[in-house]
């Protein structure tokens, strides 16, 4: 595979994360502009623990998606008596404070004769590990997509289990829910800081990927792409937001030669789509038909 | 004490262009309960074709400004069929993203329209600022205070006095039981879309003749602006809309005076979180959260 072919297809994977993490908030009925924040903490504090303290890779990502996660919470914490609409912008005000602060940020240390770390807008270069150990592109993206396979069993798992079905009915009713016994509070704190720690490992993958990264590119676009994702894809399984950001990705790629229209053509393919589809391609509905569908044949063959 | 007291009024000036944008938010919201992305696109697509005219056929500034203020409300129009009026009423996630994307369609063939990055707007009156004891006063800014209030007097008057008003208000209140007084929900949704993309334009073009340019950064800018003004104030509330927008102006301003330019969005974000935190249902908005509301509903 060439490198192109490559980079795109670790974009993919990397965005992936993210589109899964909005996904997570979902699922428990809660739409948050915010998840790009914990890909950018993530991608900054696992960059700094391997460009700046030379550990390894995997404890890097630890290192990230902890963060990431923690940081998740503290603002799940905060936010817990809000729904719908206020929390969708306490998210989005939280994620671009996080943004702007990183903006100022300057904090370096001395590797080798070299200043590292994050440079306020100048953003944190040299993110070396990749270079450093001679990996290729390709056997990166293998990484990234192992760690993608991992975290969409995890979730499909989560989904079959207790813990999805409690997500579920916090998301269609969470007085309800409270009603049947269940600590709500403690569940929606649970769901904000897997969704961080999701967000966390894909930023701290694109971090190393990229070797430097800018808090420009953690804006608001991000967020509200990886809602989309979830939306266009289908809110009926972990899939769903894994298709959405291939149709993106992989359609815009395609159509590179109607450069210059393909905001138009796109953005109105999906505005039909909506209107048809409005809870998205893979719906709750369709999901659970396909799996009666496949549930017949396994029947038959037994 | 001088420089605060100037920092304040200047703050106010700007704060009054937050207030305009935001009171298209709230209407929106107030009548149905979803949130337009694309608000902001929509006022500048609608600059950018008046613009276009003026570059290009070098027509007159009152016909730029028709233009403009038409544009808008046409393209406010194709939002609501598109995003809103298509799809169902309960998807309300639905719509957001789907008027997200649109916001990325407007922006794209505005930028087609005028390729380069900033464009000369022009104002339809002479710029004059007169000072009043230490303090200055810029005269477009002054102007655009009093818009605000007479944009918002204007509504009040429509919204409370006028049997479109309570046509309005019966079906942001309950559109089923609107339905059956025999209201035609989809024709006042369409109007009260029509009307909120005309004071968008009014809002726009007073902004941007301030401005004196135009940008591809505009709709952004706006949607946020709006979105934060509204938020701060308490949604859905009109008097609200215009004192978040005071609020978020004031507090911009003495942030860039004091702290400097990185930490004039930070500490309006800031102030956005904890106002949502502290008291959610912003400045003039109802302390009742939707969660009791709910509740309420059940009993």
């Amino acid at each position: 595979m060439d490198d192109y072919v490559v980079t795109v297809l670790s974009n993919i994977g990397m965005i992936s994360f993210i589109a899964l993490s909005a996904y997570l908030l979902l699922l428990t009925g809660e739409i948050s502009f915010g998840q790009q924040a914990y890909f950018g903490l993530s991608a900054y504090a696992a960059g700094a623990a391997t460009a700046m303290y030379q550990m390894p890779i995997w404890a890097g990502i630890v290192v990230g998606a902890c963060a990431a996660g923690l940081v998740a919470m503290v603002v799940g914490a905060l936010t817990l008596q809000l729904s719908g609409l206020y929390f969708s912008i306490a998210t989005l005000a939280f994620a671009e404070m996080a943004r702007l602060i990183l903006l100022i940020v300057e904090i370096q240390v001395d590797v080798d004769g070299e200043m590292v770390g994050p440079e306020g807008a100048n953003g944190f270069h040299g993110i070396r590990w990749m270079f450093e150990r001679d990996i290729s592109l390709t056997e990166f993206m293998l990484l990234i997509y192992g760690l993608l396979a991992l975290t969409l069993i995890c979730l499909l798992l989560v989904e079959r289990s207790r813990l999805g079905s409690i997500l579920r009915m916090l998301g269609s009713d969470d007085l309800l829910a409270e009603m049947q016994g269940l600590n709500t509070v403690r569940y929606r704190i649970l769901a904000v800081g897997m969704a961080g720690v999701i967000a966390g490992v894909g930023g701290a993958l694109y971090a190393h990927f990229t070797t430097y990264v800018e808090p420009q590119f953690f804006n608001v676009m991000l967020g509200v792409h990886a809602l989309a994702y979830g939306l266009i894809g289908g809110l009926g399984t972990a899939f769903g937001p894994l298709i959405g950001v291939a149709i993106d990705i992989g359609f815009l790629e395609a159509i590179r030669f109607i450069q210059g229209y393909r905001m138009i053509v796109f953005g109105g393919l999906v505005a039909i789509l909506l209107i048809f589809m409005p809870r998205g391609i893979l719906d709750e509905e369709r999901v659970h038909r396909l799996k009666a569908v496949f549930s017949r044949r396994n029947h038959a063959r037994a | 004490m001088i420089d605060f007291v100037q920092n304040t009024v200047d703050g106010m000036m700007f704060g009054s262009s937050y207030a305009l944008l935001a009171i298209g938010f709230t209407i929106i919201f107030g009548v149905m309960r979803r949130i337009n992305l694309s608000f902001g696109a929509t006022i500048m697509l609608g600059a950018y074709i008046g613009t276009w005219l003026h570059v290009h056929h070098q027509v007159s500034v009152w016909i730029v400004a028709l233009t403009t203020l038409a544009s808008t409300v046409l393209v406010g129009i194709y939002v609501e069929r598109l995003c809103f009026h298509a799809i169902r009423r309960s998807a309300v996630l639905a719509s957001m993203v789907s008027s997200f994307v649109i916001w990325m369609q407007l922006e794209e063939a505005a930028i087609h329209l005028l390729p380069e990055r900033t464009y000369a707007f022009p104002a339809l009156f002479a710029a004059v600022s007169f000072e009043l004891g230490p303090f200055l006063f810029r005269a477009e800014q002054t102007s655009m205070l009093v818009l605000a209030m007479i944009m918002v007097g204007a509504l009040h008057v429509l919204l409370y006095r006028t049997r479109f008003g309570l046509a309005l208000r019966a079906v942001s209140e309950n559109p089923l039981a609107a339905a059956y007084m025999g209201i035609n929900a989809a024709w006042v949704t369409l109007c009260a879309f029509a009307l909120v993309s005309l004071m968008g334009g009014v809002a726009g073009y007073a902004i941007l003749s301030t401005d004196a340019q135009i940008t591809p950064f505009f709709g952004l800018w706006a949607t946020f602006k709006g979105l934060i003004a509204m938020m701060l104030g308490g949604m859905g509330s009109l008097p609200g809309a215009i004192l978040g927008g005071l609020l978020l102006g004031v507090v911009e301003a003495h942030a860039l005076w004091y702290l400097g330019n990185e930490y004039k969005d930070l500490s309006a974000y800031l102030l956005l979180f904890g106002m949502l935190v502290l008291r959610p249902g912003g400045l003039m908005g109802q302390r009742i959260l939707s969660r009791e509301a709910l509740a309420f509903r059940r009993v």
